[in-house]
């Protein structure tokens, strides 16, 4: 049961829920799938002036190509982010990404959108939207723009989305064929957060290989390993693209899942493991 | 502070319903204090346990983290939707034939996840059953015949 009392709407256009918000600034909190913000409120953890519900916004529920560019609407649920055959042929790093997030009934319920405003450190999502490339469209009633994946994540749980602004659509740059994904993560009971994420991509021919960390820092970071690439991914190589995820981690925090240390030292294995599975792929074609 | 009341349709296991709730009320309590479906079953309330897991559209989602001001319109069936009369879905009868629970406070919630795994994949894997169920939580500890229930249900 939750205790708290809110206001609610429940919009059923996108202009409409851009009124309220710009009408309700920060007392007004968006709802999708609701796999975070429902608990958070019967926990007492946020306490929202008015929800706003976005799960009549037919139109933000899509997944189209356009151009060399997939778009995918905020209100796509992960399931159907798992299973989408464009998300399957282009950027598949994603689609492996919605498979592992929690368990089935949160997967039917609970959206991209969502999972990325929301900015859980742990979540699965932000190190692949690093390791693709991915941007972030924001709109407000006032206009809206473009945000890098990279430049989203301020700190935990804080993102460059202004009062006013929602995230309505995820544009992620098509994969070439060929290229070589793998997306690894630390977790010990199925269905939890993982304590370490990695999520690599080798394009193909190992002309650059990158890989976002999750979980190693307030937000999602990137380390680009293409300089490890030219020679094979020898030991040598391994243990350089390990060094360079332990230093990328040097903001990991400690929790019961583990040290700060601990997780600087999965990263090192998770980052290696991503990265050699990633450039195995793109070198069988 | 006197929250406004929202009318909400909806349709529960084949019948159209209209409820009056508040902002803050989930659809588990509505299934269970409104309606009379005490088949749902109240566990953590925090999305963790899977009792209260419900079809939505078909789709296996846990009830009391959806507020039902926003699930207007939507199709549910809860485990009382699933028996033709007194004769009981495969899966509940496989659930008796292989004694699948123990205390069977999980039961309705985890037949519930078996369901929408099986109207998807009518002959999953072990490994599919055990991905399924994986958001079902049975502090008796019976995963191991809850499994062979779903693998018998499945044929």
């Amino acid at each position: 049961m939750i205790s708290q009392e809110f206001d609610f709407e429940a919009p059923s256009a996108l202009p409409e829920a851009l009124a309220l918000l710009a009408r309700h600034g920060d007392d007004a909190t968006l709802l999708s799938g609701g796999m975070s913000l429902m608990p958070m409120t019967t926990l007492g953890l946020v306490q929202p002036g008015m929800i706003i519900s976005l799960n009549h916004i037919a139109e933000l529920d899509y997944v189209r190509e356009d151009g060399n560019e997939l778009r995918i609407g905020a209100l796509t649920r992960h399931a159907d982010v798992a299973a989408d055959p464009l998300i399957g042929a282009h950027a598949a790093l994603l689609a492996e990404a919605a498979s592992l997030i929690g368990d089935v009934q949160v997967r039917n319920r609970g959206t991209i959108g969502g999972s990325i405003a929301h900015a859980d450190p742990a979540a699965n999502y932000l190190p692949a939207m690093l390791a693709l490339g991915a941007r972030l469209r924001l709109q407000s009633e006032a206009g809206e723009r473009s945000v890098e994946a990279k430049d989203f994540v301020k700190g935990i749980m804080t993102t460059a989305i202004e009062t006013g602004e929602m995230l309505t659509e995820i544009a992620i740059p098509k994969l070439a064929a060929g290229t070589g994904c793998s997306y690894q993560r630390l977790v010990r009971v199925e269905g939890n957060f993982a304590i370490v994420i990695a999520a690599a991509i080798t394009e193909p021919g190992r002309k650059a290989a990158r890989v976002g960390l999750g979980n190693v820092a307030p937000g999602p970071v990137l380390v680009d390993v293409s300089g490890h690439l030219g020679n094979g991914l020898d030991d040598a190589a391994l243990a350089a693209i390990g060094d360079a995820a332990f230093d990328a981690a040097a903001e990991a925090a400690s929790d019961l899942a583990g040290d700060a240390n601990y997780r600087r030292e999965m990263a090192r294995v998770f980052a290696r493991r991503a990265v050699q599975s990633a450039t195995d792929a793109a070198d069988a074609g | 502070m006197m929250m406004a009341q929202f009318t909400v349709n909806l349709n529960v296991n084949g019948d159209d319903c209209s409820v009056s709730v508040e902002p803050q009320t989930t659809l588990l309590g509505v299934l269970r204090d409104q309606l009379g479906y005490n088949g749902v079953k109240a566990g953590c309330e925090e999305g963790d346990c899977g009792a209260c897991a419900v079809l939505i559209d078909g789709k296996p989602v846990t009830s009391c983290l959806v507020l039902t001001a926003s699930a207007e319109d939507k199709k549910i069936t809860t485990i009382e939707g699933l028996a033709d009369g007194w004769q009981l879905h495969p899966i509940q009868q496989a659930f008796v034939d292989n004694h699948g629970m123990q205390c069977g406070y999980c039961t309705p919630g985890a037949i519930i996840a078996a369901k929408g795994l099986l109207d998807e994949n009518p002959k999953p894997s072990e490994g599919e059953v055990r991905q399924a169920l994986s958001g079902n939580l049975c502090r008796c500890g019976s995963y191991g015949k809850m499994v062979k229930s779903v693998l018998a249900a499945a044929g």
